[in-house]
């Protein structure tokens, strides 16, 4: 199957709220919005939706009107299209601060205001191995009424810092946006680049990106359990799927010398070389991670005090999750079917199932499941993959180059965009990157009111958010 | 539940972890000033089955008030630095800092500078360099104890 490019559709600014109503009453989903400096007067505007694994590109010379009120899920986009570029959405209102730290404390939360309202202030820095971001909590009693987020304590300005550089420079810059989502990142950044110079991936390039997601996911998932269990305080749990992870990266680092597969996706090719006893070594390895993942997944299922804590904290609504635009396994695990990997014709995922929990409801519990249904799944593909020995490959030519170069990639933490554009002589002129984190965040802070502020570290670990790939 | 301790005592027994060698303990409390997140995976990796600081008497503390070393990761970001200085105030002496992976020691750090405040050390008296992007947890840990112990840190 050839990979499909996009669509790009240049819309004046005056027409940018009626073009983008008209994509989403066509069934078109929203992807990712940004701005892209323009030479005139104000940034330019672009946003991304997807269909069935067709994307469309909107270009807008310049930005006018808020789109907030028809996809809730750009707000964090617009917010930040403002601090860091300086775009104005007409109809946005309050328009609030996000990545910008200079502006004071009410110009960036809600006004939470009646009798015995306090606030509780957590971060940026934690009790724990934690990243760093803030966390400010209006509450009654120990029940939570709203919670504002402050992230970009951790803003390198990566996405500034790759521009005028040279592709292989600018890979560097999106893999490291985050550690432990670096090999999705670096393929969302090399699909982008050759969707842009018509590179079509041959075979066994689609299935050596994909080898590497699929582990990257693995030890993802396994240490997304091990976080959950810590997170209701059960140490059998956290230390055995701390065990199993272990050996996962351990398994990573035989087979491409780095633990976090850090520099194994290049872009217009993979240098990934597996021979037949190597592959059956790893496939064997594996078989064996399988069945203790499975039996140790068994025994969780059966700790009652622990399931009784993942019930009922936490509730996604599949409503919610359409509206804000939730991703990965937590909008899975409220119902949503999205999942970036059943519409991925440059990686060989072919007839993939994601994992669903049996019950949709979005509370822990469910998150929970996804990751747990969602390991042997992953290990399945790992052994199809790795059924004949892999050489290095080189994308073909398929298509004439352009500009602009989008691409869409299922993270461990769910769809992450992919937008390049690339100037004269292979140099990268703008380069933004959406990740799974920083689509959910958003939808944390909408799930956490209602519940119990000792609950958030479990409401949170359900997520498994990364603060490093919203940040950038 | 017991199939699990089952699992656990059967990989303490295969990952076949030395004695500690030495008495001593050091408390440490992380800082994250702008990583990428893989240098935590690893340092919440040093406390994991297959290496155990704990019983070399490495522990992460909760608070900056009960360390005696800032392990910080990451390049520092203009926004972390504060939090960054602050904590080192907060801290009971003698303290130390320790510099953990590529970023904190100012190596090969990615982003703009308008971004990034200057490197660590110079903003604070770094004593532990922990090479590596990111160091493993054996290397993390080797150096920690090399320091421990007033031994040169490893090769
Ligand atoms: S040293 Fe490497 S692994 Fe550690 S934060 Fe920096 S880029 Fe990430």
């Amino acid at each position: 199957m050839t990979p499909e490019r996009f669509t790009r559709r240049d819309v004046a600014p005056a027409a940018w709220r009626g073009e983008v109503a008209a994509a989403l009453a066509d069934g078109w989903r929203f992807a990712g919005l940004w701005a892209e400096a323009a030479g005139g007067d104000g940034p330019a505007l672009r946003a991304a939706f997807h269909r069935h694994g067709e994307r469309l590109l909107l270009a807008a010379p310049a930005a006018r009107d808020t789109i907030v009120d028809l996809v809730p899920a750009a707000g964090w986009d617009e917010r930040e299209a403002h601090d860091l570029h300086g775009a104005a959405f007409a109809g946005h209102e309050p328009l609030r601060a996000l990545v910008d730290h200079d502006a004071p404390t009410p110009q960036w939360t809600v006004p939470v205001e009646g009798r015995d309202v306090f606030q509780v202030a957590v971060g940026p820095t934690h009790a724990g191995v934690i990243e760093s971001g803030h966390f400010r909590f209006h509450v009654v009693g120990e029940r939570v009424l709203h919670l504002d987020l402050r992230l970009f304590y951790k803003h390198r300005g990566l996405e500034r810092a790759a521009e005028g550089r040279p592709v292989t420079d600018a890979l560097r810059h999106a893999e490291r946006a985050c550690g432990a989502d670096a090999v999705a990142n670096a393929i969302a950044f090399a699909h982008a680049v050759e969707d842009a110079r018509g590179l079509v991936p041959t075979p066994d390039l689609a299935r050596a990106r994909t080898l590497l997601a699929e582990l990257e996911r693995l030890y993802n998932h396994l240490n997304d359990l091990s976080a959950i269990c810590a997170g209701v305080g059960f140490a059998p749990g956290t230390m055995a799927f701390a065990g199993l992870k272990e050996r996962a990266m351990r398994l990573n680092a035989t087979l491409t010398g780095h633990r976090f597969l850090h520099g194994s996706v290049r872009v217009g090719g993979s240098g990934l070389a597996i021979s037949a006893p190597a592959a059956s070594e790893l496939r064997s390895a594996l078989a064996e991670l399988r069945a203790e993942t499975r039996r140790a997944w068994r025994e969780l299922q059966f700790a009652g005090s622990v399931q009784d804590r993942f019930d009922g904290v936490g509730v996604l609504a599949l409503e919610d999750a359409r509206r804000l635009g939730a991703v990965g396994p937590a909008a899975r695990a409220a119902g949503l079917a999205i999942d970036a990997r059943t519409d991925a014709p440059r990686l060989a995922y072919r007839e993939l199932v994601p994992a669903v929990p049996e019950q949709p409801g979005g509370a822990v519990a469910a998150p929970v499941e996804v990751r747990g249904a969602g390991l042997p799944v992953g290990v399945d593909l790992l052994d199809e993959l790795l059924a004949a020995p892999l050489e290095p490959s080189v994308a073909e030519p398929g298509g004439a180059s352009r500009r602009d170069g989008l691409a869409l990639v299922e993270s461990p933490r769910g769809q992450t965009l992919c937008a390049v554009a690339l100037g004269d002589g292979g140099v990268v002129d703008r380069l933004h990157l959406r990740t799974g984190s920083y689509a959910n965040w958003p939808v944390l802070a909408h799930v956490v009111p209602g519940n119990l502020l000792p609950d958030f570290p479990l409401i949170n670990k359900s997520f498994e958010l990364c603060y490093a790939c919203a940040d950038r | 539940m017991f199939v699990l301790l089952r699992q656990l005592q059967r990989l303490r027994r295969d990952a076949a972890l030395t004695a500690p060698r030495r008495r001593g303990s050091l408390a440490l409390r992380h800082i994250d000033v702008g990583s990428c997140n893989a240098c935590e995976h690893e340092l919440t990796a040093v406390s994991s089955p297959y290496y155990d600081m704990a019983r070399h008497g490495l522990g992460i503390v909760a608070s900056p008030r009960h360390a005696d070393v800032l392990l910080v990761t990451g390049p520092v970001t203009t926004r972390m630095r504060e939090p960054l200085l602050k904590a080192y105030e907060s801290m009971p002496e003698p303290r130390t800092v320790a510099a953990l992976g590529d970023c904190a020691m100012g190596c090969g750090v990615l982003g703009d500078v308008a971004a990034l405040a200057p490197p660590l050390d110079e903003l604070l008296p770094v004593a532990v360099r922990i090479p590596g992007c990111p160091p493993s947890p054996d290397a993390i840990a080797a150096h920690l104890l090399a320091y421990l112990h007033g031994e040169e840190p490893p090769a």
